[in-house]
């Protein structure tokens, strides 16, 4: 039991990562990874709600009627996305402007819904709990390492911090890349991520 | 479960007393934070005034450099006083200048900010201009904007744009020109014009239009404080007004 429920939490991680392994969440990936720390906001908005949403459905899964239960769901996951959103406002306002409708748009993140339908109507509370961690964290990290690449290469920063600046790489004659700031940069690293996880992870690799 | 869950009543029901508790749930969180999320909003506004003053808003605070905040009527007569009402009016700077008021901050120094509000390409642009006691020359700007194309129109928004208006002049003589944006790089010996946005002309056109209406109903308050900033200079006989 406990090695199942751990499972829960670390396949989403890498094995059947949301974003690299089942392609979902890919438009918010792209948008909000220019800088990391609003990617990490946002990654860490997805895990509440994707935990909190697999709970509460998990909780009600036998209660629900089945012909409107795409409304309960969303209704549910709506609520929660409309709190993390007045919390963040209401906390880190400067954040909370950068990731503008995008924190809306968890609402139809595809990775949400998709752990709802797939995991917490079939599942106990506890289990459908972690895989909604699992699975908020899958795609928080692969937001991360976007971020990484993008604030780095297209900014020469970390965290706002001017770090190739500090390097002196400047005077060397190097330039920022400005074409890391836009959103088709983001899809090809996420292409690079995927690359590198398939060729590492050969059962992945579609025959 | 006993009973059918996909029975009508049960489904209407279910429904009903759903929606109830979400709706109780996210009244009372919103309720909850209003305040927090108030101050926030109010806490931007304050800060943006500060930066248009040319100041490094993470040292200096909005109270140590604005002495006065008002709103005037179209003759330039200040009508408010109370900067909580200012601020107020700012919720909507395109209602309460509808409205024939007009929100003015005085910096201690004379100089003045005032906000801007007009349209870019996709959406509202706005921001806050300050001009220095000649109230003419640009002593800062700050842009802000809520959907320009990012890398094009929200251009506007970096320090690098902004950095080009200060020392720029509004006045031509007696005529209010403001600014423009001039497409294919601005005169340097033209004293109205900053470099437009590459591929962002609409937004730039817009930026260059709401510098210009919102600045006009002003003219009569700018009129009335440059005259008393001349006397007041010229009985001291003290340095020259402006920067």
């Amino acid at each position: 039991m406990a090695s199942k429920s751990l499972k829960n939490l670390t396949a989403p991680l890498s094995g059947n990562n949301p974003v690299i392994v089942q392609i979902l969440g890919i438009c918010s990936a792209l948008a909000v990874t220019v800088q990391l720390k609003p990617a990490i906001v946002m990654g860490l908005s997805v895990m509440v709600v994707t935990a909190f949403a697999n709970l509460v459905m998990s909780i009600l899964r036998k209660g629900v009627p089945s012909r409107i239960r795409i409304i309960v769901q969303l209704v549910v996951i709506a609520s929660l996305v409309i709190l993390v959103d007045q919390v963040l406002k209401a906390f880190v306002y400067d954040v909370s402007k950068q990731l503008s409708v995008y924190v809306g748009l968890i609402i139809t993140n595809c990775i949400v819904m998709g752990r709802v339908e797939a995991f917490a109507l079939q599942n106990k509370p506890w289990d459908s709990f972690l895989d909604g961690i699992g699975n908020g964290a899958g795609y928080g990290l692969i937001l991360v390492i976007v971020a990484f690449f993008r604030e780095l290469l297209g900014s020469g920063s970390l965290f706002g911090f001017p770090i190739f600046e500090k390097l002196g790489l400047y005077e060397l004659g190097y330039a920022n890349c400005g074409l890391m700031l836009f959103p088709p940069m983001a899809l090809i690293i996420i292409g690079c991520i995927i690359w590198v996880h398939r060729s590492i992870n050969k059962d992945l690799q579609e025959k | 479960m006993k009973f059918n869950t996909n029975s009508n009543v049960y489904i209407i029901i279910y429904s009903v007393v759903m929606v109830v508790i979400v709706a109780v749930l996210l009244s009372l969180a919103a309720l909850g934070l209003k305040e927090r999320q108030d101050n926030n909003i109010l806490n931007e506004k304050k800060v943006q005034i500060v930066k248009a003053l040319g100041y490094d808003a993470a040292t200096v605070s909005y109270d140590e450099v604005v002495a006065e905040a008002a709103l005037l009527n179209a003759e330039g007569v200040a009508v408010e006083n109370d900067t909580q009402k200012v601020f107020d009016a700012l919720q909507s700077v395109k209602d309460t200048r509808a409205a024939g008021q007009f929100p003015i901050f005085k910096a201690t120094d004379g100089s003045v900010v005032v906000p801007l509000y007009g349209a870019g390409l996709w959406g509202p642009i706005w921001g806050y201009i300050a001009l220095a006691p000649d109230m003419n020359t640009v002593k800062g700007i700050v842009l802000d904007h809520s959907g320009e194309t990012p890398g094009l129109g929200a251009e506007i928004t970096t320090a690098k744009h902004q950095a080009m208006y200060p020392g720029k002049t509004v006045f031509e003589g007696e005529e209010l020109v403001g600014i423009t944006l001039k497409k294919g790089g601005a005169d340097a010996n033209n004293p109205h014009e900053v470099d437009a946005i590459t591929g962002g002309t609409k937004t730039s056109d817009g930026v260059s239009a709401m510098i210009k209406d919102c600045l006009v109903s002003y003219v009569p308050y700018f009129v009335a404080a440059k005259a008393t900033t001349e006397q007041v200079s010229n009985e001291l006989n003290t340095e020259n007004n402006g920067k």
